[in-house]
């Protein structure tokens, strides 16, 4: 029987349930930082990043709904959240088919869900269904510590390979240089929320679990995109058969 | 290893030799105190003078020189876009708030309002 974690045991193990499954380590992200992709292979990232991340104020919308009403900080947290998401500035999802516009696909390639993988189109469905149905930290510890709390790691290697070796310009990879920074800040305040809110044992080893879950999902949509569209052009053929 | 000094909350905060560390990312994990919104570079509520070690922090990109304008060469940093690579004091004005609306956003706001196809209010909605 698990024993209550005390706040700083418990952000280690939190911050432990992530190592080993980070995305940045995932072949397609060593790729992109090696500068050993196309523009073609960034645009099938694109148009599957989209079906990811399109819906995020959607799922944190769910966890708002969720969250009791004493749960003030949390609730102010994720509506804030989706503010930034949609309307604050240039909407998110803009910002990203911008970029999938400069690598050479379009809006209406990106935005139809027949241009992902099995897989991202399973992450989706993850996301939806802990967003729905699982306590609210649990939910937050999934969704920001899990997932957006990965993204600075991940994009401050990206960014600057996108500008000196990819040849984007500074407005066309916005996106990137928006959330390394607003991520940063999304997943401290995560971090905060579950441990001020995961109260019990239980409740403290359903989050690690999820946010196992969560990078788990995670490696898994972004190696399925260098098996899908990577591995076939790479020179050594790829023993395993290809996601598809 | 290097170390944050907060001035205006007389707090230290020190982390590993090798990190680079974003300043509010850092301030709020350990309840320093830099005011904050939108963590995006817009708003400029989280601006601080940097009075020590300017050299240890990562260049300005372009939204954070876009934002604070002659501000930058005075020496202030957005602590939301800053990362941290050693040793630095920084200072702020507690009660601050965001700087000048760029308008940028309001015009977003404006936009999604007033859509043409934004029926909320027209006749026959629930009000
Ligand atoms: S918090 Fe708004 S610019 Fe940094």
């Amino acid at each position: 029987m698990a024993e209550l974690l005390n706040t700083t045991d418990f952000r280690a193990a939190l911050e432990d349930a992530i190592k080993g499954r980070e995305a940045k380590n995932a072949s397609f992200s060593k790729a992109w930082a090696n500068g050993e992709l196309s523009r073609e292979h960034l645009a099938r990232w694109a148009e599957n990043h989209y079906h990811y991340v399109g819906p995020f104020a959607d799922y944190l919308a769910y966890i708002y709904a969720n969250a009791p009403d004493t749960a003030t900080d949390a609730k102010d947290f994720l509506l804030q959240n989706m503010y930034e998401e949609e309307i604050s500035d240039v909407r998110h999802t803009d910002l990203l088919i911008r970029f999938a516009e400069a690598c050479g696909t379009t809006r209406e390639r990106v935005m139809d869900i027949d241009n992902a993988t099995a897989v991202t189109r399973a992450f989706q469905g993850w996301c939806y269904a802990v967003a729905f149905r699982e306590h609210f930290a649990v939910a937050t510890a999934a969704l920001v510590v899990g997932l957006e709390s990965q993204v600075p790691s991940i994009y401050r290697r990206q960014y600057p390979v996108l500008i000196e070796r990819y040849g984007f310009t500074e407005e066309e990879a916005e996106f990137f240089d928006l959330h390394i920074t607003s991520d940063e800040i999304h997943g401290e305040r995560g971090y905060q929320i579950v441990l001020d809110h995961a109260t019990t044992p239980e409740l403290q080893q359903r989050c690690l679990q999820l946010v196992r879950h969560g990078a788990d999902m995670r490696f898994a949509y972004t190696k399925a995109l260098y098996d899908t569209y990577v591995a076939p052009d790479a020179p050594v053929a790829d023993p395993e058969p290809a996601l598809a | 290893m290097p170390r944050i000094r907060f001035e205006t909350a007389d707090r230290e905060v020190t982390f590993p030799e090798g990190d680079e560390v974003n300043l509010l990312r850092v301030a709020i994990r350990h309840e320093c105190g830099i005011p904050f919104r939108c963590a995006s570079g817009n708003c400029g509520t989280d601006r601080v003078r940097v009075l020590h070690g300017a050299d240890q922090l990562l260049p300005a990109r372009r939204r954070e020189r876009d934002r604070l304008g002659e501000l930058y060469e005075q020496g202030y940093r957005l602590a939301c876009q800053t990362y941290v690579a050693g040793d630095v004091t920084v200072a702020w004005d507690p009660d601050q708030r965001e700087m000048e609306a760029s308008g940028k956003v309001y015009d977003r706001l404006r936009q999604v309002w007033l859509a043409k196809d934004d029926t909320a209010g027209s006749p026959g909605s629930d009000g």
